[in-house]
């Protein structure tokens, strides 16, 4: 997840007035510290008496999921959050925030924390419940071995709409299209993501290397995006988890998460869940991705930081965590017929729930060269700068 | 205390010049000592993070964690994200993004003089018994965080909102007006409501220390009551004026949360408060955000310049009378 739910609310302790702006620079100035430590922690060790510090996107864990753990071990965790990838990676590295946790790590940044040294190998001796991963996520392409982290989450990026104003049909029939169908002019939004957003235009335009360093497939995407400036009124927002529930925006690309999370926490009281639609291709050529727990490098609670992990890997802990965040853990047991037949998810939002075959086709977003990274951003300023 | 402070003549007849020395380096130190909370505020608050803004506009990144690594030492600056920006704000894909900034603004601050004037005269020079009442009606909204005020505001502008059932009660358009639809009038509304309480007390104080005998005089004389305010009180209020206005400008070209909130992230009221945080925040490119800010500290300085040379002509001309 690129960036989180309620991300603005986040956003006003930042840069504020003009002149404040230099005081977040203060924190951007980077530092040595986060040495790496090349060895995992000892096996056997007691656990510290805390408090835990954990690193996460606002509301994205479940409060009652962490006071479990709080009562199981008898310690506090303090949540930290942030706004972005990049935001974490700045924190994480000059020291401003001092965490042993990392709740969400976006593959695609994994190797620039690893080599960045801010990370710690896991000792599995302390993740039993590790056994209850999906197989697909044991030995992951970004982390072979799993040697530093274990999924937390894994979502897709497709289209949440209103079922009941816009015929599922018609969604099917024009799949990316439609987010550009002047018929929606003033009530679809797109994800305030940069990667998230030129590669909705590059698969739109049937590219589908959602990691292309390919300038012309890039500034044609910055091209098609532009037009929806204008034709679309388009909104660039990731608020998608509660405008589609409460009726303001009728079609936007999201996170299956959001919307999985909107159809029970946002809908106005009384409205049936089947108002709700998800999109995604039908031939699996479409976006997945998945956020990592990881114990920091500096981490001083780090025996605590894996029986944390550990918590959140217990098939009943991610039950209930998925229940009140939407985001589906890659845990055993935990698929669609379960989650819609313990009522977490309504039938028509099936869709929403990744199965281990769009996991295995999905495509990924994988770290960008330095400058291709930069092309990337020049093109996405353009497109929001109107 | 006043004793040392005072500008009379502390020494008694007869002192000798060492002790006049004497006494002049203690109230230097007593002044220096005053200014040093100040001062220290200033350099640790507002110079080591414009110089930290600097180092990071010139500086470079991290090459592994693709985070900022400010260069300090200027010999070391290097000016290519700086020209980069430069090419993007003249002539470029952001130029625009400063323009339409700046005509929020002014439209803003337009919208600030012609309501905050008149609250700020009335309660200065009108109300009396009130004016206490007035005053703590009018630091109310600095109760309320910045960001609740704007939520309020998105609850009231909401197609079935308040303000549609206001105005389709009194049957002014068709009262289903999709006001967060991204256009700019309601990012100047928001603005204007956001900013006003800091445009009118600084404008209040300013008017409440108007000599009234200018007035009376005028008055005596014959001016009308609109040619008084027009000749006099106008006039005298200019430099009140320019310091609410300048007070209110400042921020709101560095505001990104009011458009953000208030027309759902659309591009087309993008402000460049937003480029500066999407760059500083959500990009690998931190030097470009932070040149972003020195573009537009630039450009502000440059109103900044003429605010304070019209003071300084005010002042020249108080002294003349």
């Amino acid at each position: 997840m690129g960036t989180t739910r309620r991300r603005f609310i986040e956003q006003t302790a930042g840069l504020g007035a003009l002149l404040g702006a230099g005081i977040p620079l203060l924190g951007a100035c980077g530092s040595d510290e986060g040495s790496s430590s090349a060895d995992p922690i000892r096996d056997g060790l007691s656990p510290e008496v805390g408090p835990l510090r954990v690193f996460n996107y606002a509301d994205y864990v479940n409060p009652d999921t962490v006071a479990s753990f709080e009562l199981k071990y008898g310690v506090k965790v303090e949540i930290t959050t942030f706004d972005s990838d990049a935001e974490a990676i700045t924190k994480l590295a000059n020291g401003s925030v001092d965490v042993d946790v990392f709740n969400s790590a976006a593959p695609n940044t994994l190797d620039r924390l690893i080599a960045g040294g801010l990370l710690q190998p896991l000792n599995k001796s302390y993740l039993a419940n590790f056994a209850n991963v999906l197989p697909s996520f044991t030995d992951p392409w970004y982390d072979k071995g799993s040697k530093f982290t274990v999924p937390y989450t894994v979502f897709s990026s497709g289209i949440g709409y209103r079922a009941d104003r816009i015929d599922p049909a018609l969604v099917e029939e024009m799949g990316w299209d439609i987010l550009w169908d002047p018929t929606y002019k003033g009530v679809t939004s797109i994800l305030d993501d940069y990667r998230e957003g030129i590669s909705l235009a590059l698969l739109r335009a049937g590219v589908t290397d959602v990691n292309t360093t390919d300038v012309d497939l890039i500034k044609q995407a910055g091209d098609d995006l532009k037009q929806l400036t204008n034709s679309m009124n388009i909104k660039v927002n990731i608020e998608a988890y509660k405008d589609i529930p409460e009726g303001s925006t009728d079609l936007a690309q999201t996170w299956s998460g959001d919307l999985l999370a909107g159809a029970y926490s946002y809908l106005p009281e009384g409205t049936d869940p089947s108002v709700l639609g998800w999109w995604y291709p039908s031939d699996g050529v479409g976006v997945v991705g998945n956020d990592c727990m990881v114990v920091t490098a500096s981490a001083k609670n780090p025996v605590l930081g894996h029986l944390y992990i550990n918590h959140l890997l217990d098939t009943a802990n991610a039950e209930e965590n998925f229940s009140w965040n939407g985001y589906l853990p890659p845990i055993k047991g935990l698929d669609a017929d379960y989650l819609i037949a313990q009522e977490y998810t309504p039938e028509n939002l099936r869709g929403a729930v990744l199965t281990d075959e769009q996991m295995a086709k999905g495509l990924r977003y994988e770290p960008l060269p330095v400058d291709t990274d930069r092309l990337w951003e020049d093109t996405w300023s353009a497109f929001t700068a109107g | 205390m006043t004793a040392v402070v005072d500008d009379a003549p502390l020494t008694p007849l007869g002192a000798t010049p060492s002790s006049d020395a004497t006494s002049a380096r203690t109230r230097a130190r007593f002044w220096a000592g005053m200014a040093a909370p100040g001062t220290i505020w200033l350099i640790a608050l507002y110079v080591v993070p414009a110089y930290a803004i600097l180092a990071v506009a010139f500086g470079d990144i991290d090459p592994i964690l693709r985070t900022a690594a400010p260069a300090w030492n200027p010999m070391a600056w290097d000016t290519s994200p700086m020209t980069n920006v430069l090419g993007r704000v003249f002539g470029g894909n952001l130029g625009h993004v400063f323009v339409r900034t700046g005509l929020y603004a002014f439209a803003a601050l337009t919208g600030c003089c012609l309501i905050g004037y008149p609250v700020a005269y009335y309660v200065a020079r009108v109300a009396h018994r009130s004016r206490g009442a007035l005053l703590a009606l009018l630091v109310l909204p600095f109760w309320i965080s910045y960001l609740m005020r704007m939520l309020a505001w998105v609850n009231l502008l909401q197609t079935d909102g308040y303000v549609n059932r206001v105005l389709g009660w009194l049957q002014i358009g068709s009262g289903s007006r999709n006001w967060l639809d991204g256009d700019w009038p309601t990012v100047v509304i928001g603005l204007i409501y956001g900013y006003i309480p800091f445009f009118i007390l600084p404008l209040y104080a300013a008017l409440e220390r108007l000599d009234a005998r200018l007035i009376e005089a005028s008055r005596d004389l014959g001016a009308s009551a609109l040619s008084t305010f027009l000749r006099i009180t106008l006039p005298l209020s200019i430099p009140g004026l320019m310091a609410a206005s300048v007070i209110i400008v400042l921020p709101m070209c560095g505001d990104y949360y009011t458009n953000t909130y208030l027309t759902g992230g659309s591009p087309r009221t993008e402000m460049v408060g937003n480029q500066i945080e999407f760059f500083l925040r959500g990009s690998s490119q931190p030097q470009t955000g932070a040149s972003l800010v020195i573009v537009l500290m630039a450009f502000l300085m440059v109103a900044m310049a003429y605010y304070l040379v019209t003071i300084a002509r005010s002042q020249r001309e108080d002294a003349r009378i």
